[in-house]
């Protein structure tokens, strides 16, 4: 259950990078693709490589997704800005 | 062959499958399932033994049939075994009400054995003493005890050993009492089983390879023939068996005249086995005299020779030496006697004949539905239907005048199919089943649905009322069988992938999309076709094509990010609820037991807790029922650790406020639920690929991407809102999520096969300005289609009863996130994307350039050049038409009437017929002329500060 939370909060969060110049690696999908892996990634790491079941699933699972999801949409971001100046040189 | 005379052969043929269908249904009977009849479903999966070490299909398929005569001999009429998954057997006896009946008889494994008593029987040290009868010992009392000796002892590991072939892990409770009686081959299996309220001080008891634990034998049966319940008395034995089932024949229920005419089963040995019986009697009865003291009684003297069937003691008869001083010739076979009714002697027999499974079967899944329920299961399911149809063809009525009433009588005529085939083929009729045939209404009326919207938008366009029949039929029919075949795909992969109760559901609803096809794209369009030269279908206004639909301004895509960020904030709220609420998994996942039981005297829910809490249930869900058709006194009790044998809470309920009535049982073991949780997240995961590669095949694939991100929201919403209203997650549920993916996706193509075919049309505007066009021409038909399949959805929560009710739930919270979706998800990711690209951004930048830096959110014509043009349609003819091209079909006569239906010159008549005019059609319009196609005119430039309002800027800096 820990995996589904992770993943949602992540996707949540993509959902306002329209708000932001579409600079990502990839568009908006790869801003989806940094969200989703950023979060269940970072939280499978915040949570010691386990993947909290049903039981175990707390309102604290759902912000352990944020820094992953922020960390995956920002990379993705980065890279595109690198890219970018790639092209422009 | 003219279109309007295949229009009436087809409409022949419609009339002559509807006399059929009618005669099919007066003539044949429907074949109703457990759930709306009442009955017994058991379900079992396989596990190894030291004989058959892997579950193969062999295996399986043996299993089977030796299961299939087991039901036979049962006498049920009309059961059904078939496999499921991949090591499960499902067995549905209908009609059948006594449970434990059906699970000893077919359930049994049915291992014989026969041992040499004195020779095998341990003592408290693990050691045997053959010299001493029964080694000195009697039953341990109370099976912790005797498994607790067991673990002590060394394993004895010889190839003979036969019901003890490796370690067995027995799990008990705090109390020492069995969790259940059912064994493991390790302790992570056993584990595994476990909730974590049943791990929970379990202890775990391993008995070695070898060491067998047999349940005593049970007592004669009293006066009136009841046998005595299995006691809790345990011996220790060497598994080491002299004999097995495969060593006899012809077993029969018989009456033992020498004592009292009581039933025994009777066999007779096999040539090996009589050999192995005398060899074994012989030594049995030389020990006995050797050991017996001078002048004893040769009945208490002698040594024994036990029965055991699946791990229980049947019987120990002595050998009498004197007697039998060279053991008992097998010739006149054996008996086994004790403990035996007639029937169960007979159940016995039988068993014995058909022969032991190659499998151990453990029952995973036990569920018995009352007749009474399926009665009214089946009359809300009715309801439900007709509910459903009436809402649908009011509201095609309304919205399509004429077209509703040939819309409604194809859905009829659809419905008669559909109810025809059940009877024909024979589908077994369930709950989940009348489900997916409500759910195919929705479907069937959604394909009338986008070929009249697309009818209407050619009369519109200036097309006559036959033209345009034809031309909406030929562009409405790619969109249509998109959508199908992703439902029936959905519905296929369900079929392949879901729980036993999900694929009836699945079955109706991929036959019935086939069905709708057939009477949608067909009997529609011959009907329509055959009506289209009379008064009926004369006037525009009879179509609900009156005026010219006035174009919808509004800016999807720049009202995207709004959208947007309520889906997000949605979503954060849907995690925060799974998170800290977490999802209310039903017994299908967790495991456990429900039981809606009609009791006769009158009981609150406190004094039920009281009644169950001997029996170590006090802690059970209970609440009471409100169902006039079950009972004055209907309790429903929910139970966490209650494995698919044990009838404890029945019979404690029975006990105390006695039964009005057959129960409701539903027992799901954690393998079961696991099995379950497994196949849904399988099912899901196949959908979405298959989903994915059609996409691609069918559009391109950054088509499908768009669709899969929008089909991930319609999920995990639906699990946000199941969350946060508690709803209880069941198997049903799973099925509606696999159906919201098909559902969903029927919005998305229609507005993605719309943005498909304006990209030609507008060559050289912004994506987001072709996403804006595409979704104001088809956003009435969106929200038709979607509005259209959530009445019978509402139809079924309003009338569907309990099981059902759940079903809808998802469905509509589903339906309604997927037409969401459609239009504020997959299309703005779409268009995001797509801009990205050279040619795009090249469009975007220009526009930019033009309109001072806003892209307009509607495209507008420049420097003559106009927004949009009729594509050119690849390996078209160049050269003008002026007859029929295809004679056979075309008549000349309905070529002139096309020709005057245009309103064109015949000198005109090549640039209304197509793609053909030199210059292609944009010269046409260039020129001023009509170009045949619902082309719209060019968008106006914006001027006012109004008009602006609906540009938008693209947030994005390039």
């Amino acid at each position: 259950m820990g995996i589904v939370v992770w993943v949602m909060t992540g996707l949540a969060l993509w959902h306002f990078t329209v708000f932001l110049p579409d600079r990502f690696w990839g568009g908006i999908v790869g801003a989806f693709a940094g969200a989703v892996l950023g979060s269940a990634i970072i939280g499978l790491a915040i949570s010691g490589l386990d993947v909290p079941g049903t039981d175990d699933t707390t309102l604290l699972t759902c912000l352990e997704a944020i820094p992953g999801a922020l960390i995956g949409m920002g990379a993705v971001y980065f890279e595109g800005i690198r890219r970018e100046g790639a092209a422009r040189a | 062959m003219s279109v309007r005379r295949r229009s009436l052969l087809i409409l022949l043929l419609v009339f002559g499958l509807v006399a059929g269908s009618i005669a099919v249904i007066a003539t044949k009977k429907t074949q109703l399932g457990l759930d709306l009849q009442g009955g017994v479903q058991l379900i079992y999966e396989g596990k190894p033994t030291k004989a058959q070490p892997t579950v193969n299909q062999a295996a399986l398929d043996r299993s089977l049939t030796l299961l299939r005569q087991r039901v036979d001999a049962f006498g049920v009429a009309e059961p059904e075994i078939r496999l499921a998954g991949d090591k499960q057997i499902e067995v549905s006896l209908p009609g059948v009400e006594d449970v434990n009946s059906a699970v000893d008889q077919i359930g049994s494994t049915a291992q014989l054995f026969l041992y040499d008593w004195e020779k095998n029987v341990l003592d408290e040290d693990c050691k045997t003493n053959p010299d001493e009868p029964q080694n000195g010992q009697s039953a341990v009392t109370g099976l912790y005890n005797a498994v607790q000796r067991a673990a002590k002892c060394d394993p004895r590991v010889d190839a003979n050993n036969s019901a003890a072939d490796r370690p067995r892990v027995y799990v008990f409770d705090k109390a020492n009492k069995p969790v259940s009686e059912q064994t493991f081959e390790s302790e992570a299996d056993a584990r595994d089983s476990l909730d974590a309220k049943q791990l929970e001080g379990a202890k775990f008891v391993t008995v070695p390879e070898g060491i067998l634990v047999l349940r005593a034998e049970r007592g004669d049966p009293d006066k009136n023939g009841k046998v005595p319940p299995a006691p809790d008395r345990w011996y220790l034995i060497d598994d080491n068996p002299a004999l097995s089932g495969t060593d006899i024949k012809d077993p029969k229920q018989e009456f033992d005249e020498r004592a009292g005419n009581l039933p025994i089963v009777t066999f007779k040995f096999t040539d090996k086995g009589r050999k192995a019986f005398q060899n074994t009697t012989r030594a049995i009865a030389i020990r006995g005299q050797d050991n017996a003291p001078p002048g004893a009684d040769p009945v208490s003297a002698s040594q024994h020779f036990a029965i055991a069937l699946d791990n229980e003691l049947v019987s120990t008869p002595y050998i009498n030496y004197r007697e039998n001083p060279d053991g008992i010739d097998g010739v006149n076979g054996a008996q086994i006697s004790g403990g035996f009714t007639i029937d169960t002697a007979q159940n016995l027999a039988q068993l014995l004949e058909i022969g032991a499974l190659p499998l151990r079967l453990e029952l995973v899944s036990r569920s018995q539905v009352s007749a009474t329920l399926g009665k009214q299961a089946l009359d809300q399911g009715l309801t439900a239907g007709i509910g459903g149809f009436i809402v649908v063809a009011l509201f095609l009525l309304v919205f399509y005048r004429v077209l509703g009433v040939i819309a409604t009588a194809t859905l009829a005529v659809y419905a008669l199919y559909f109810y025809a085939l059940v009877k024909l083929i024979p589908i077994t009729l369930t709950l989940p089943g009348i489900a997916g045939l409500i759910l195919t209404l929705g479907v069937a009326a959604d394909a009338n649905i986008v070929i009249f919207e697309r009818i209407k938008e050619e009369i519109r366009a200036g097309r006559s009322v036959g033209t345009a029949i034809a031309s909406g039929y030929k562009k409405a029919i790619g969109t249509i069988i998109d959508a199908n075949v992703v439902t029936l795909l959905v519905a296929f992969v369900l079929f392949l992938l879901a729980a036993a109760g999900v694929r009836g559901f699945a079955f109706t609803l991929g036959i019935g999309v086939a069905v709708s096809l057939f009477t949608a794209v067909l009997a529609t369009q011959a009907i329509l076709l055959a009506l289209s030269g009379t008064r009926l279908l004369s006037g525009r206004a009879a179509l609900g094509a009156r005026e010219r639909e006035a174009r919808r301004k509004f800016d999807f895509m720049g009202a995207s990010r709004y959208f947007f960020s309520a889906s997000g904030i949605i979503l954060l709220i849907g995690a925060l609820a799974i998170a800290g609420k977490g999802l209310n998994f039903g017994i299908d996942f967790e495991s456990g037991s429900r039981i809606t039981a009609p009791l006769a005297k009158a009981a609150s829910v406190d004094q039920v807790r009281e009644a169950l809490r001997p029996v170590g249930f006090g802690d059970a869900e209970i609440q009471t029922i409100d169902n006039p058709d079950l009972g004055k006194n209907v309790v429903q009790v929910s139970v966490e650790k209650l494995n698919p044998q044990d009838n404890t809470v029945t019979d404690a309920l029975n006990a105390k406020f006695g039964s009005a009535g057959d129960p409701n049982v539903e027992t799901i073991g954690p393998s079961f639920g696991r099995s379950v949780a497994r196949s849904a997240l399988y099912a899901i995961i196949a959908s979405l690929l298959i989903i994915g590669v059609y996409i691609t095949l069918r559009f391109e694939w950054k088509y499908a991407v768009p669709v899969l991100i929008a089909l991930m929201h319609d999920l995990l919403i639906t699990a946000g809102v199941y969350a946060l209203v508690g709803q209880e997650v069941t198997t049903s549920t799973v099925a509606a999520l696999l159906t919201i993916l098909g559902f969903s996706l029927y919005d998305t193509i229609i507005v993605f096969d719309r943005v498909r075919e304006n990209v030609p049309r507008m060559p050289s505007a912004a994506f987001s300005q072709i996403v804006n066009r595409s979704m104001s021409e088809v956003i009435v038909r969106s929200l038709a289609t979607s509005f259209c399949a959530l009445l019978p959805i509402l139809s079924l929560f309003l009338f569907g009863g309990e099981t059902l009710r759940d079903f809808a739930f998802a469905l509509i919270v589903g339906t309604l996130s997927g037409t969401y979706s459609s239009v504020f998800i997959a299309s703005p990711v779409l268009c995001h994307w797509k801009e990205r690209e050279a040619v795009y951004a090249k469009r975007e930048s220009r526009i930019k350039a033009e309109h001072g830096g806003i892209v307009p959110a509607y495209a507008v014509a420049t420097a003559g050049v106009p927004a949009d043009v009729a594509p050119s349609e690849r390996g078209g003819r160049r050269g003008r038409i002026t007859a029929p091209s295809d004679p056979a079909n075309v008549s000349n006569q309905e070529f002139e009437d096309m020709v005057r239906n245009l309103g064109v010159e015949s000198g005109q008549a090549a640039a209304a017929a197509g793609p053909s005019v030199p210059g292609g059609r944009r010269a046409a319009r260039r020129a001023g002329n009509g170009d045949g196609e619902a082309a719209p005119k060019p968008e106006p430039k914006p001027k006012s500060p109004a008009a602006r309002k609906v540009t938008r800027k693209h947030g994005r800096a390039r």
